[in-house]
């Protein structure tokens, strides 16, 4: 009610008037239909120039067609499974190793991005701020094609992409929690003439550690999705079989693949959600 | 523990310290936990079989390559009407992913939700598990598999994003009806309103804003994620990136890299503008 009075009818009566209330609905619904007539517009436009003029229904076929494509993926290779064990392994501890370089690189881009311990303001807080936009920004198949091109093939440029990739979400969360700690501890342990650095021990890190390591164990959740898929541009693990058996068309070892994804998701999503619970 | 050093001193009138840094169980589990997160990270490289001496010359390396081979950005490239072209219909595309995803999302994140999911032993786990289904596999391989079944084109594309929302909103939904208050539908229940009805005028005006703030973002991460779906022939910028890969024309890639980074940043600040006006309607 306060925000209706305040913003849009601008006024500063204290009882509102039934006919203010009726003003402000029909006022209302104008813009709502609208915003709903422009929406519309906006959808038929894109289901017109992407589906409808871009597909090539000549090649799609019918839909009996369609079918029968879709289910050459049902049925599963299950002689692939053995090969798929040490893949998923490698992707595991791709993530594994991937995560716990991104927060090492989260450190100083924390350091940086959080407003009340950032060094000197003007600067390094828009330094830490454009690090967590610019890893978020870019996708993490193009972050491999660039450490690809540094690194080699390889997983060291899986672990980096991932690396990189996860710096913008842990760096943006744990500023966050830094930014709402109890100020008490901060000055008690300032009053006993610790410096900087004491301060950022002993008052900062206590207070926000269970935070940072439940978005940590978090991250390293998302992080194996991300760490299937980078095979497919030469950073190794389950993606590399994935592109292999798409190439062989061997698309009952696909739904093989899918499957072991999956199931490594699973474990990890148990496991990430007993491990924050203990933590927090 | 405060408790009991309190007692003590009302007792015997003088505190009993028995404070030791160390606590005798937990500390050697926490050292077990980080014994073995590092016995873990050095079997991983030891097995992933990594470099470590290529780490030492990596700044190094990494400056050469952006000096040498990406640096003039060829901006011209990214300024012809062509490839304007391709950025509206990546917009689009994640658009529509969007509206699809988030159509589905309504029945998967009511039939997922703990407390109001109509049978719990048997549609709960399934909506689960198809919630974790469509979150597990990534855009990407929905796309490849999609562009294998569909062809080439973006409604590949759009079907993949649609997969990828859905699972990502759907989790984010069910979470978010899960922490309602009860006592509306508690009430809009006894009058005799059937599932629909209790889902209608009980649960949505609860989960209104909430909802409308999940399809925003789900927009935004749609859109990061529509930038290379094309990359495996799904339509959009990606199919740009993925020529000018191939073709090693690292000029134009750190170009096209640098028009995605904008974009992102756009529909990010749009996307945070949007949520805020959305979270003061509450």
């Amino acid at each position: 009610m306060n925000f209706i009075k305040k913003t849009i009818l601008n006024t500063d009566q204290t009882v509102l008037k039934a006919e203010d209330i009726i003003a402000y609905r029909s006022r209302k619904r104008g813009s709502r239909i609208f915003v709903y007539a422009f929406l519309s517009v906006i959808v038929l436009w894109s289901v017109k120039v992407t589906i409808i003029e871009d597909t090539d229904w000549e090649r799609m076929g019918s839909i009996g067609k369609v079918i029968s494509s879709a289910a050459r993926f049902f049925g599963v290779d299950f002689n692939l499974f053995p090969d798929l064990l040490i893949p998923s392994l490698e992707t595991l501890m791709i993530s594994f190793l991937g995560t716990f370089l991104g927060v090492l690189i989260c450190i100083p881009a924390t350091w940086f991005g959080a407003l009340n311990i950032t060094p000197f303001k003007p600067i390094t807080y828009p330094i830490g701020r454009l690090l967590m936009t610019l890893s978020r920004s870019i996708h993490e198949i193009v972050w491999a094609l660039f450490f690809v091109s540094v690194f080699g093939l390889g997983a060291l440029a899986g672990i980096f992409s991932i690396a990189v990739r996860s710096v913008g979400f842990i760096a943006k969360m744990s500023a966050e929690a830094i930014e709402d700690i109890n100020p008490g501890p901060i000055e008690a342990i300032r009053s006993t003439g610790a410096n900087g650095f004491q301060v950022l021990l002993f008052g900062i890190i206590p207070q926000v550690i269970p935070q940072v390591l439940s978005v940590i164990i978090f991250e390293w959740e998302i992080n194996i999705r991300r760490s299937a898929i980078l095979g497919l541009v030469g950073a190794g693990g389950l993606g590399l079989v994935f592109f292999r058996q798409m190439n062989t068309f061997n698309f009952h070892g696909v739904t093989a693949v899918i499957l072991a994804i999956l199931g490594i998701i699973i474990i990890g999503e148990f496991v990430s959600h007993y491990v924050r619970k203990k933590v927090t | 523990m405060i408790n009991k050093s309190l007692t003590s001193t009302k007792m015997t009138g003088q505190v009993t310290k028995n404070w030791s840094r160390i606590k005798y169980p937990d500390s050697y589990i926490r050292y077990l936990i980080w014994l073995a997160t590092l016995l873990i990270l050095t079997f991983s490289i030891e097995y992933l079989d990594i470099p470590l001496e290529r780490l030492m010359g990596m700044f190094e390396r990494m400056g050469y390559t952006l000096s040498n081979r990406y640096y003039p950005p060829d901006i011209g490239y990214i300024m012809d009407l062509d490839y304007m072209e391709y950025v509206v219909e990546t917009i689009q595309m994640a658009y529509l992913g969007t509206l699809f995803g988030i159509l589905m999302t309504l029945p998967l994140g009511w039939f997922g939700s703990y407390n109001l999911t109509p049978s719990r032993r048997f549609i709960f786990p399934i909506a689960r598990l198809i919630t974790i289904g469509f979150r597990a596999v990534h855009e990407m391989i929905w796309a490849i598999i999609f562009v294998s079944i569909l062809g080439f084109g973006m409604l590949p594309g759009v079907i993949a994003l649609t997969f990828f929302c859905t699972g990502f909103a759907s989790k984010l939904l069910a979470e978010e009806i899960e922490v309602i208050d009860m006592g509306q539908v508690e009430a809009i229940r006894s009058t005799g309103a059937n599932l629909f009805q209790v889902m209608v005028y009980g649960v949505f005006p609860q989960i209104r804003v909430a909802f409308t703030g999940i399809a925003i973002y789900t927009w935004d991460v749609a859109f990061r994620a529509a930038t290379v779906v094309g990359f495996f022939g799904a339509g959009g910028m990606g199919w740009y990136l993925k020529r000018n890969v191939l073709q090693v024309e690292t000029e134009r890639v750190s170009a096209i890299l640098f028009s995605i980074i904008i974009l992102v940043l756009i529909s990010e600040i749009i996307s945070a503008l949007a949520r805020n006006r959305v979270m003061k309607m509450k």
